[in-house]
């Protein structure tokens, strides 16, 4: 029986005073190497949900344990966003001064050892993800899809063991979103992560394990 | 290719993104910074010209009452002075400045004929003066401003004096000034019998004495000797004299507020970067970067403006320096060399400027919470 890596409690958030309602008590489990997808429509929470499980938020009221700590309080979220969850955003958020290899090698400057193994890990990220041909290059010279190989190669930089995803393939055309999601699960099994998923794509959904979805602020499915 | 990303490679990256800016804000910080070198190092070179005179002349003591540019002290003190154990040698002085001409402005001095202190000029043309006679002797290049040889007339203050000689000083102070005999000094002011300071030189210390030991016991024979008068160790009083604390508080004052305005030009760069790049910052909080390497990163940005500011302004200052060497008006006093320590300084200041301006984008910046930051526009 394998434990859970992630866990919600009666998680709330509110915005402006109360006045907005984005996560109204969401209790959840993930287990360690799971492959969650969470579908919704637009202002339905699942990135808000996405946030507090990356720790990139903190919730107005409820708490999220990674394997049974609470994050905030027993782990510090720089520390957890450091080491132990990696982001992949639906508008890459590549670094514009950087090129492909030092985006890579950006999560690993917020590590304080190990600057002589940042450069080959980036690379051989790179050439994990068929860019070898692309290291030096700008974010603004590469493709849509090369720009989120790189974003999902950063992602892995500091081998964290959950992959949290918002929204990966919105800016992809339909080939590359494959090529995507075949990297995401190939990861997923091949390295035993927890990959979370959000996407509004029923197809991408679908192809989940376990399929959640979530309407106005709580989980329906 | 080598890429292997470092703080200060990002830093570096991040600035030369906005390369107009950066440029335009290293001139700021570079022009504060020359004005600091040009015009601390100025008046520092003036400083040590004046140390010179005294060192040139074998000068120990000057005995003083009041303050520097004050010319009140009995000219018969020297006499009281000479009487003292540990004196040897007690030469009344006047100094001031005077118009020569509407264009030129020279340092004046008023010496007697039998004074010491003409043992470290070198006569270079016509004779010394003899106390009671309108002569005057000019520096080399006083001379040279003026256009004077021996024998040719000059009108100080309305009355006419006859250069006697040329000669050259040891320091600058002295290269381009004017010496005239005691008393046509004192006429020209009104000021008879009253002179600006007594300059001492003392007997050798005693065996088993140290020197300076010996010169705290001959201050204190002098003052008890001449009660209400200070006696004044030469280097002390070249270094704290008016005419000096004058040019260092003046070229303190200016390169302050011009130090200021490079301030105020980096910590605008800076509030405009981070405002600029605040998703990026959203992005770097995403991956793991704790608010301290935030404030590091853009702390590091201002202090590479700072920097490299420096650096420029290092440069403009030894050019200006270099200028004004070259320049007749302002060749005496002005030494185009630059001191190892001037330059430490110098780039001390720039970098603590940069840092300083730094502080509050570097701050606001690692306070932003990602998620807020990522939503930014």
């Amino acid at each position: 029986m394998t434990s859970p890596i992630l866990e919600v409690k009666g998680l709330h958030k509110s915005y402006d005073d109360g006045r907005i309602q984005a996560l109204r008590g969401v209790d959840l489990s993930i287990d360690a190497g799971e492959f969650v997808a969470i579908s919704g429509h637009s202002g339905s929470g699942k990135s808000t949900l996405l946030h507090m499980l990356g720790g990139l938020d903190t919730p107005s009221s409820g708490s999220v344990f990674f394997k049974g700590s609470p994050l905030g309080s027993a782990i510090d979220l720089d520390t957890y966003r450091c080491l132990h969850v990696g982001f992949i955003f639906q508008a890459f958020y590549l670094l514009p001064t950087l090129c492909a290899i030092e985006n890579v090698q950006a999560p690993m400057l917020a590590l304080r050892n190990g600057s002589a193994n940042r450069e080959p890990r980036a690379a051989a990220l790179l050439r994990e993800m068929g860019l070898e041909h692309r290291m030096h290059q700008p974010p603004n010279t590469l493709s849509a899809g090369e720009r989120q190989r790189v974003a999902i190669a950063r992602a892995l930089a500091n081998n964290p063991s959950i992959l949290l995803a918002d929204e990966p393939t919105g800016n992809l055309d339909s080939e590359n979103s494959a090529r995507i999601m075949e990297i995401l699960t190939g990861i997923q099994k091949t390295h035993g992560m927890t990959l979370v998923v959000i996407t509004h794509e029923d197809e991408i959904a679908n192809s989940a394990p376990r399929h959640i979805r979530i309407r106005d602020g709580r989980i329906v499915q | 290719m080598a890429s292997q990303l470092s703080f200060a490679g990002f830093a570096w990256k991040n600035l030369w993104r906005r390369r107009l800016r950066t440029v335009m804000t290293l001139c700021g910080v570079g022009m504060a910074i020359g004005a600091f070198v040009g015009l601390v190092g100025f008046s520092r070179a003036f400083e040590q010209e004046w140390l010179r005179i005294y060192s040139s002349s074998g000068t120990d003591i000057a005995v003083i009452e009041g303050t520097f540019l004050s010319t009140s002290l009995d000219e018969s003190a020297g006499e009281k002075l000479k009487a003292l154990s540990t004196v040897a040698q007690a030469t009344p002085v006047i100094y001031n400045m005077m118009d020569l001409t509407p264009e030129v402005n020279a340092l004046a001095y008023g010496w007697k004929a039998d004074s010491y202190e003409f043992e470290s000029l070198k006569i270079l043309s016509g004779q010394r003066f003899h106390d009671g006679q309108p002569r005057v002797m000019l520096g080399d290049l006083l001379a040279d401003n003026l256009k004077k040889k021996p024998g040719d007339s000059l009108e100080i203050q309305g009355s006419p004096f006859t250069v006697c000689a040329i000669y050259h000083g040891s320091s600058a102070l002295e290269a381009d000034a004017v010496i005239l005999p005691l008393d046509q000094f004192q006429k020209l002011s009104s000021l008879q019998g009253k002179v600006s300071t007594i300059h001492v030189r003392l007997r050798p210390a005693p065996a088993g004495e140290s020197p300076e030991s010996y010169l705290k016991r001959a201050q204190a024979q002098i003052e008890t000797a001449l009660p209400g008068l200070r006696a004044v160790p030469a280097a002390e009083r070249a270094s704290n004299n008016q005419l000096v604390r004058m040019a260092h508080a003046s070229a303190w004052g200016t390169s302050s507020i011009a130090l200021l305005i490079g301030i105020l030009g980096i910590a605008n760069t800076m509030a405009m970067s981070v405002f600029e790049r605040t998703r990026e910052i959203g992005i770097l909080r995403a991956l793991g970067w704790r608010r301290w390497q935030v404030l590091v990163l853009i702390q590091l940005e201002a202090a590479v403006l700072g920097l490299g500011g420096g650096v420029l302004g290092i440069a403009a200052g030894w050019g200006a320096l270099h200028l004004l060497a070259t320049l007749p008006q302002t060749a005496s006093i002005v030494s185009a060399s630059l001191p190892l320590p001037l330059l430490a300084e110098a780039l001390g200041i720039a970098v603590l400027a940069g840092l300083t301006a730094g502080a509050y984008p570097a701050w606001r910046g690692a306070q932003l919470s990602p998620v807020e930051a990522l939503r930014h526009d």
